[in-house]
C-alpha cells in the first residue's frame, strides 16, 4: 500500500513546562519504535504538530539528534494550534508528520567559526546548532552566540544561557546578550555582573563588542523578519559573504512538502517554497528573492 | 477513426470508468458524466472549472479521527474515470501538476485519481482569449492516453501512453492504418490552427521583467480594481493552493480533516503568527500571483494561456494586458 505523506505518526508529550509568560517548552517521543528510530533529521527541520480536532501547525526542532530520540520544541502560544498544545498534560497524544525543509549545512560549516544570532523565538532553532557545535567542539573554530530578548522574563532557555554567561570562554563559546527594555531590572543585574557579555539595545549592536573575521566565519540567524535586514547590513558592513550568511524564515504553512502553495515567495525569476527550499536561505538568496525579507 | 464512430467509441469506453465530458450548461461549459458522446458539445472553447476538479477536489476529507484516543483512519475514494475531450492547455497544466503533486514526496489522494483517470484529449480551435501558442502548450506532445484531432470525416488519434495503447488495442474495431493522405490532411489542419491564434503574449525574458517591475506602479492600479474574490485561482488549471481545517462532529470527540483550495487573492493566504502578514495588501496579492504565474518553476511555466482568469474575471483584469503592461508593451 502506498504511504500517505498527510498521516501523521503518534508521538506522546514527555515533557510540557512553562518557560515564559508565552512560551512552553515541550518534549515528544515517537510511540512507535522503529518509526522513532527512523527518524533522522537535519538541524534546522520542522516538523508539523498535529491536534486532531484542532489542527496542524509547523514547529521548528531544537535539540540535536538524541539517543533517546526525544524531540525538543519551544512553543510560544496564541493561535488555535499552539493554545491547544500547551494545555495538554504529559503523557497526552500529538500527530507529527516530518522532518520536513532542508536544515542548515553543518557539514559544509566545519572548520569555520560560528556565528549564531538569535531574536526572540528564533533561539528555537539555534539552541539545535549550539548543542551540536558544542558537542563535536572539535570541528568549530570560535563559536559566538548573540542572543537578543527584550525583557529578562521573555528569555527562553534560561538557565541554559545563564550558566552559558557564567561559564565564559569556558563553557566553548562566547555567549552575548542585549536587552531591549534598559529599565529591566533583572538584565540590569546581568549587566553588572557580565558587563562585557551583557547590553542593553537592539541584537545588532552586540557586533559592537566582538571582531567577526569574515573569511572564515559563518553566521546563522533567526528571529523576527525585521532582523534578517539589520544583521544581515551589519554582517555585510564587516564583509561576510552573502552566501555564508544563513536565515531561517517562516511563512504560513499548511502541507511542509511543497503541495499546498501557502508558503510560495519571490518574483518572476525566484519562486521559492519556504517548506521545500527552506527554511534554510542565504543572504545571498535574500537579496535575489523579492519578498523574502 | 471515421467520424461515424465515435458515438459507439464513446460508449465502449464505459469499461475503463465513468465518462466525463464537456457539457454545456447555460453560458459556458463544464465536465459532467455522460453516457453518450451526443451530450458532449466537443466544439467547446474552455470550461470554467478545469479538469483539476477531478484530481484536487474544491473540499476533500483527508482522514477521520478520534479526538480522545488520537486515532485516525485515512479515507480514500476510489473509481475509475474516462475525462473525454480535453484540451492541450489542460494536458498541459496537469503535467505541471503531477510535477508538484507526484515528486518525492507523493500526494496519495491525488495520485490515486490520477492513476485512476484516463484522459482522452480532443484538438481545439482558439478563440480571443487562447494564447496557449504563446506558452508553448498548444499542442500536447504528452500527457494523455489518447488524443484524437478532427479531421474531415474522421480522427487522427495519437497514443500517449500504456494505458492509450491497450485501450486502442481492445478498441481496434474502430480503427484504421494512417494513410499518406490522413498525414497531409492532419499537417494542413495543424498549419491552419497555428494562425489561428490572435492573442499573443510575448514569454521569453518575462521572468526578469516581472523581476525588475517588482515595484512597478501598474500593480497597484490593477489591484484598485482588483475584487479579492478569487475567482481566477479557482478557474485556473494550474492553481492549487489549499487550507487545511479540522471539522469536530457534534459528540465533540470525533471528526475529519479536510482540505479546500484555497486562493492567494485572499488576505489569509499570507497570514502568520501575531496578526502578522506578509501580503497585506491587494497590490502584494495581485502582483504574487502574476509572479507565480509567470514563473519558471518545476521547468515549466505556471501559466497554460487558457485565458479562463481573464474571461472569468468579475473586473475584467485581463491577464495579457497585465503583463503586456509590465513588460512596457502598452
Ligand atoms: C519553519 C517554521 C518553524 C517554526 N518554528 C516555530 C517554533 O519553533 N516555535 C513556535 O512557537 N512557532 C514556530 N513557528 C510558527 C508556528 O508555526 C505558528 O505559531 C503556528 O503556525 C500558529 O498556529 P496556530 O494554529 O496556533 O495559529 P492559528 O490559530 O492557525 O492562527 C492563524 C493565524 O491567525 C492569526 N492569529 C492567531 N492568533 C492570533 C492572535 N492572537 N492575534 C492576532 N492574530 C492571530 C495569525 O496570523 C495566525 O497565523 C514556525 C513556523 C515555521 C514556518
Ligand atoms: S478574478 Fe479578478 S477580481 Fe477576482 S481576485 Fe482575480 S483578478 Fe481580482
Ligand atoms: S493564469 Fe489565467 S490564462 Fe494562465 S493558466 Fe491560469 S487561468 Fe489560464
Ligand atoms: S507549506 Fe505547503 S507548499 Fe510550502
Amino acid at each position: 500500500m502506498m504511504e500517505n505523506v498527510f498521516l501523521p505518526k503518534l508521538a506522546k508529550i514527555v515533557k510540557n513546562e512553562k518557560m515564559t509568560a508565552m512560551e512552553h517548552f515541550l518534549r515528544l517521543q515517537l510511540l512507535d519504535k522503529k518509526t522513532a528510530e527512523e527518524f533522522q533529521y537535519n538541524l534546522g527541520q520542522f516538523i508539523e504538530i498535529s491536534i486532531m480536532g484542532v489542527g496542524e501547525a509547523p514547529f521548528s526542532i531544537c535539540s540535536m539528534q538524541n539517543q533517546k530520540y526525544l524531540l525538543d520544541l519551544c512553543i510560544r502560544s496564541g493561535g488555535r494550534v499552539t493554545s491547544a498544545i500547551l494545555r495538554l498534560g504529559e503523557g497526552s497524544l500529538v500527530g507529527v508528520r516530518g522532518p520536513y525543509g532542508n536544515g542548515f549545512p553543518l557539514k559544509e560549516m566545519e572548520g569555520s567559526n560560528l556565528l549564531l544570532v538569535a531574536g526572540g523565538l528564533g533561539v528555537a532553532p539555534l539552541r539545535s546548532i549550539l548543542q551540536y557545535s558544542l558537542k563535536n567542539r572539535a570541528k568549530y573554530r570560535d563559536i559566538t552566540f548573540f542572543y537578543g530578548i527584550r525583557t529578562y522574563d521573555t528569555m527562553l532557555f534560561r538557565d541554559e544561557f545563564n550558566s552559558l554567561l557564567a561559564g565564559g570562554d569556558e563553557s566553548g563559546c562566547k555567549f552575548y546578550l542585549s536587552y531591549e527594555d534598559p529599565k529591566d531590572e533583572q538584565c540590569l543585574l546581568l549587566e553588572a555582573e557580565y558587563s562585557d557579555r551583557c547590553m542593553s539595545g537592539v541584537v545588532s549592536k552586540l557586533f559592537e563588542r566582538t571582531e567577526i573575521s569574515p573569511k572564515d566565519t559563518y553566521a546563522i540567524i533567526c528571529g523576527p523578519s525585521i532582523m534578517y535586514k539589520f544583521v544581515g547590513q551589519e554582517l555585510t558592513k564587516r564583509d561576510v559573504p552573502p552566501e555564508r550568511i544563513l536565515i531561517s524564515l517562516e511563512r504560513r504553512m499548511r502541507c511542509g512538502i511543497g503541495k499546498c502553495g501557502n508558503c510560495i515567495i519571490g518574483d518572476g525569476s525566484s519562486i521559492r517554497y519556504v517548506c521545500k527550499d527552506g527554511p534554510v536561505f542565504t543572504y545571498w538568496d535574500a537579496l535575489h528573492t523579492k519578498g523574502m525579507i | 477513426m471515421t467520424s461515424e464512430s465515435l458515438d459507439a467509441f464513446v460508449n465502449n469506453l464505459e469499461t475503463y470508468g465513468k465518462i466525463y465530458g464537456p457539457v454545456k450548461t447555460g453560458e459556458s461549459c463544464s465536465f459532467q458524466e455522460i453516457s453518450q458522446s451526443k451530450e458532449m458539445a466537443l466544439n467547446y472553447s474552455r470550461t470554467m472549472i478545469p479538469p483539476k476538479k477531478f484530481f484536487l477536489k474544491l473540499k476533500e476529507r483527508m482522514f477521520i479521527f478520534d479526538e480522545r484516543e488520537c486515532e485516525y483512519e485515512e479515507t480514500l475514494e476510489d473509481g475509475k474515470i474516462v475525462v473525454f475531450g480535453i484540451h492541450p492547455c489542460d494536458i498541459y497544466a496537469l503535467k505541471l501538476m503531477d510535477k508538484i503533486y507526484l515528486d518525492k514526496n507523493p500526494d496519495k489522494y491525488y495520485q490515486m485519481r490520477r492513476e485512476n483517470a484516463t484522459l482522452i484529449g480532443y484538438s481545439c480551435h482558439p478563440d480571443e482569449y487562447c494564447f496557449c501558442q504563446s506558452q508553448g502548450t498548444n499542442y500536447a506532445v504528452d500527457g494523455f492516453d489518447l488524443f484524437l484531432h478532427e479531421l474531415k470525416d474522421k480522427f487522427l488519434v495519437r497514443i500517449g501512453s500504456e494505458k492509450g495503447n491497450k485501450i486502442a488495442s481492445e478498441n481496434s474495431k474502430f480503427f484504421m492504418d494512417v494513410e499518406s493522405s490522413d498525414i497531409q490532411e492532419f499537417r494542413e489542419a495543424e498549419g491552419k490552427r497555428e494562425k489561428e491564434f490572435t492573442l499573443k503574449l510575448a514569454i521569453n525574458g518575462l521572468t526578469d521583467m516581472l523581476a525588475l517591475s517588482y515595484e512597478s506602479d501598474v500593480w497597484k492600479e490593477y489591484a484598485d480594481k482588483c475584487f479579492g474574490c478569487g475567482s481566477c485561482n479557482l478557474v485556473c488549471p494550474t492553481c492549487r493552493c489549499y487550507d487545511v481545517v479540522d471539522n469536530v462532529n457534534m459528540d465533540l470527540k470525533s471528526g475529519e480533516r479536510q482540505r479546500m483550495l484555497n486562493s492567494c487573492m485572499l488576505k489569509k493566504h499570507g497570514l502568520v503568527y501575531g496578526g502578522k502578514n506578509f501580503r497585506p495588501t491587494r497590490v502584494e496579492r495581485l502582483r504574487n500571483r502574476f509572479n507565480c504565474k509567470g514563473s519558471l518553476r518545476e521547468d515549466m511555466m505556471n501559466c497554460v494561456g487558457c485565458g479562463r482568469c481573464t474571461v472569468y474575471c468579475p473586473s475584467k483584469i485581463d491577464y495579457v494586458e497585465v503583463l503586456r503592461r509590465v513588460r512596457g508593451e502598452l
